[in-house]
């Protein structure tokens, strides 16, 4: 058993990682490792199109203030607000950061960073590089971390988290490329592993890998996850695989028509019409298609009409736009409408940390969308995913330098990767009376089908039984391929079996919140309930396999809830 | 449901003595990608690819199909069939990258390459303000200059696809000029760091990309290597770098073209590689057989008027100091000799007398001593 060395690892390559490594590598002379699953540029960070929300010093009339007023509305008021007020006041400091570092934000004529109008928000602060905003940050980011000299693994996956219940102590993890458990000694940890949509296996906007490897470990390292409940469907997926049109499509003017070529958008949000926050979006969406007014010969898709627009600005503004319509659903959004339906997009909860991306484990951080700080609450807006991957990555970085400066050695005992490995020699054991796709697909269906866009106390209960079947079923999968190098036989097996131990800790909290809210809309009790709601859910893996749930205060400072209108 | 076949090349190093193809019967339906998550969801599930985002922004998932390089979430099943008439379609993993296992390649090589030619900015504190709240001014027009160049994803097909990779080991790859490229266009970026990039280029094998455009017709993302390699040349010869011989040849080019309309070929071996015998065993050579050889073309009507358009052209390119005019006057002079009147003089009775000239006028002084 190998046994690596570092003061600090960050789990994970994208943006929250990589920014996270970047400070740390410039603030610190400690040994500072990323551990990714994938090359670094292959995150998924790479796939966010339409920008990042900011308040710029030319934003004349907008403020740090209105952008977390927007952001504490768009939560449905179950933000952390000292989060909020954090991440809000950064967002400048931020994008000049990256912009002096290379990322090529488009510009106004003056020369400064343009920006556009995104759901949710009062103020047009989005940030943005044509339609490949989160693209053009991953890669400069790694031009960035390669000039200082970053040490990475790549293509290691995480397995667990060691800790002594005080402090974090060490990781175990897999070398995907020769095979192997090592036991990995460092004083801190930063999760930066990503969000877990991927257990919408079916219908989801995520990259094939975005399964919640760390909020796993975490859960199962005993640590909380919280608001798990909250998953945001985004309004406008590819009809046929799920993949995302960006929010910039109806940013820059596009509108959507149900089979009557109404813009039905003006009976649910007639204020701001298409550009209402996501979770909005998306039930008027799944409750035309509901009502039988749904596009196509069976009715289960609405049109994104981007045919106004002219093809000028569409090829300007929204070129990748127009290459995935064409690509992935054969139709020309020049010419016609774009078939499209929600899709399981982004985890608002995720591992509990505080406004510092400090876990209950000290020297274990928590940072981007495997992170609930909370600055999304109970629904994320456009633009503020990539802001918070920045904030927390850059604030974490620079709390975990602080501690591992002055931490002590650890010894982590290699209990856990003696485990590790047996679990691994397990699944190739295994008696195979389950197989990972079936299961994985079924499981997609089931939480699509009981905790979708709508959801309801009967379904729901079903729905978690069915997924405790699942997860019982699960201990007869079989990993087939036996060899050590480049088993992703093996690493399929070990995302499911991850997905599989987060859907019940998104089932328990979502049946338990009786009340609407933001991305969690119940049919049964489609009213928000601040007095009984108004707070966070907490659920834990107990060591017989059983999630607890426990509910935490909300942090309320300066916007007391109200109702949520566009 | 219509089908197709995939050979799929299969290697694991530790079980396998030589890569063997295996076949799978998958349907036409979505991409390539889907293809091969189908293999491994149905199939076999001991298939190694990469594969990531599949919407074709994460670059993880490029093979050969058939010997031409493609990105698997960005081919449609249908069009492969199509194009190669129901013919089994083969995968291969990409050339010039250490096979890891099936179709997934050693990438840290390229990547250590494009290190070395630092593909990062290196902001000059004269235009990238130092004090974090000031935001750097760039108009959207300057940003045209390298608006290709950021698509690249690091996919490495064109890697793949290189002549030059094949040939030399040092080089750099077609991928990592590009990246080096868009600094070296940036306004931001510090004018040591330029110099720098252009040496480090030089000693990458800037000279030894033989313009086969095949990085150009591979990069699923637009990038145009070959055409950035190009202008890394430039570059390298207007900042003095004039001492390897694709530097040289390109001088040849721009000053005999310049100077005559068209390069010198018995010039060309002497002026690049520094061979002195060429020029004399080569006019020996031609005349043997009975090819007319000259050793400098006759000037032609209209010459200053071309030399103006070139000059022109070459000024719209910003390259109009690759012209060497000490090297042009050399040849006027020579051409002076050979026709025993100065260069005007010879255009002037080119005029008068209405010829074209395009006829080679076979002069060679000196060279074969009176034959």
């Amino acid at each position: 058993m190998v046994e690596l060395d570092y003061d600090i690892v960050i789990v994970g390559g994208g943006g929250a990682g990589l920014y996270a490594a970047l400070w740390a590598a410039e603030n610190t002379i400690l040994k500072v490792a990323v551990m990714t699953k994938v090359y670094p540029t292959r995150s998924h960070t790479g796939a966010a199109e339409g920008g990042i929300n900011a308040v710029l010093t030319h934003s004349v009339g907008d403020s740090p203030e209105a952008h977390a007023y927007d952001t504490v509305k768009g939560s449905d008021f179950l933000a952390d607000q000292d989060a909020v007020d954090i991440m809000c006041k950064m967002g400048a400091a931020v994008i000049y950061d990256i912009a002096h570092r290379g990322v090529p934000f488009s510009r106004r004529p003056d020369g400064r960073i343009a920006q556009r109008p995104f759901g949710g928000a009062s103020f047009p602060r989005t940030c943005y590089a044509a339609d490949k905003t989160g693209f053009y940050i991953l890669q400069t980011l790694y031009e960035q971390c390669l000039k200082n000299n970053v040490t990475f693994l790549n293509e290691w996956f995480l397995l667990s988290i060691i800790h002594n219940g005080e402090r974090v102590e060490g990781i175990t993890a897999w070398d995907i490329r020769n095979g192997g458990v090592h036991l990995i000694k460092t004083k801190a940890v930063i999760l930066a592993t990503g969000g877990h949509a991927r257990v919408y296996w079916n219908r989801t906007s995520n990259a094939l890998g975005n399964t919640g490897d760390g909020t796993a470990a975490a859960l199962r390292a005993g640590l909380p996850l919280k608001d798990m409940e909250f998953i945001q469907f985004h309004p406008t997926g590819l009809a046929k695989t799920g993949i995302l049109v960006t929010e910039g499509a109806r940013g820059e003017g596009g509108y959507l028509r149900n089979k009557d070529g109404e813009r039905f958008m003006k009976r649910y949000a007639p204020e701001k019409m298409e550009l209402a926050p996501r979770d909005i979006v998306a039930r008027a969406i799944q409750t035309e298609i509901d009502e039988g007014r749904g596009c196509g010969p069976n009715g289960d898709y609405i049109c994104l009409d981007l045919t106004h627009l002219g093809e000028e600005k569409i090829n300007e503004r929204l070129p990748q736009t127009r290459e995935h319509a064409i690509l992935y659903e054969g139709v020309d959004p020049v010419k016609e409408p774009i078939p499209i339906a929600p899709t399981a997009h982004y985890s608002m909860g995720g591992i509990d940390a505080d406004k510092l991306g400090r876990t209950p484990i000290k020297g274990l951080y928590a940072a981007g969308e495997c992170a609930c700080i909370s600055v999304h609450g109970a629904n994320r807006l456009g633009g503020n995913s990539l802001l918070d991957v920045l904030v927390y990555g850059r604030l974490t970085a620079l709390e975990a330098v602080k501690y591992a400066d002055e931490a002590p050695e650890t010894n982590p005992s290699v209990a856990k990767a003696k485990d590790d490995e047996k679990r691994i020699l397990e699944l190739m054991e295994a008696d195979g009376k389950e197989k990972v796709a079936d299961l994985r697909k079924e499981l997609g269906n089931v939480m699509m089908k009981h905790f979708g866009v709508f959801r309801e106390e009967k379904s729901m209960r079903e729905g978690l039984e069915k997924v405790m079947e699942i997860k019982e079923r699960a201990k007869h999968v079989k990993v087939y391929d036996t060899s050590k190098k480049f088993n992703t036989d093996l690493i399929t097996a070990l995302e499911f079996l991850n997905l599989v131990d987060l859907a019940p800790a998104i089932a328990v909290p979502a049946i338990e919140r009786k009340e609407s809210r933001g991305a969690h809309a119940r049919k049964d009790y489609p009213k928000r309930d601040d007095k009984n709601f108004l707070k966070h859910s907490v659920v834990k893996l107990k060591e017989d396999g059983t999630y607890e749930l426990s509910w935490k205060p909300v942090t309320i400072t300066k916007f007391l809830p109200e109702e949520r209108k566009y | 449901m219509e089908t197709a076949i995939l050979q799929v090349f299969r290697y694991d190093p530790e079980k396998d003595q030589a890569p063997y193809y295996k076949e799978y019967e998958v349907p036409v339906e979505g991409t390539l990608l889907n293809a091969l998550l189908y293999i491994k969801d149905n199939l076999d599930p001991t298939l190694a690819f990469r594969a990531f985002c599949r919407s074709e922004v994460c670059g993880s998932c490029s093979m050969k199909v058939n010997g031409k390089t493609k990105l698997a979430c960005k081919t449609p099943m249908k069009e492969l069939v199509e194009t190669w008439k129901g013919k089994p379609l083969r995968i291969e993993p990409l050339n010039h990258m250490k096979v890891i296992k099936d179709l997934v390649v050693d990438i840290d090589k390229p990547i250590e390459k494009m290190k070395t030619l630092i593909p990062w900015l290196v902001p000059d504190p004269r235009v990238v303000p130092t004090d974090p709240m000031h935001e750097s001014i760039i108009y959207p027009e300057e940003m045209e200059a390298y608006k290709d160049q950021i698509h690249c994803m690091l996919c490495f097909s064109c890697y793949s696809a290189c002549e030059a990779v094949a040939d030399n080991e040092r080089y750099r790859g077609p991928f990592a000029f590009s990246k080096a490229y868009r600094f070296q266009v940036d306004r931001r970026d510090i004018e040591t760091a330029k110099e720098k990039r252009i040496r480090y280029a030089i000693s990458g094998g800037l000279w030894s990309c033989v313009q086969c455009q095949k990085c150009i017709h591979v990069c699923p993302k637009g990038v145009r290597p070959a055409e950035d390699i190009q202008n890394l040349r430039g570059q390298a010869v207007k900042k003095g770098f004039t001492d390897k011989p694709g530097a040289k040849k390109l001088k040849h080019f721009v000053d005999w073209i310049y100077a005559t309309g068209q390069i010198n070929r018995l010039y060309l071996p002497e002026e690049v590689y520094g061979n002195k015998e060429a020029r004399e065993k080569l006019t020996k050579a031609y005349t043997e057989m009975g090819v007319e050889v000259w050793e400098v073309p006759k000037p032609t009507k209209g010459l200053m008027k071309f030399r103006d358009i070139y000059l022109e052209i070459l000024s719209k390119e910003d390259k109009a100091l690759d012209l060497d005019y000490s090297h042009v006057r050399k040849i006027d002079k020579m051409v002076s000799d050979i026709f025993k009147a100065d260069i005007c003089t010879i255009v002037d009775k080119a005029h008068e007398e209405g010829r074209s000239s395009r006829g080679l006028i076979s002069k060679l002084k000196g060279l074969l001593g009176g034959q």
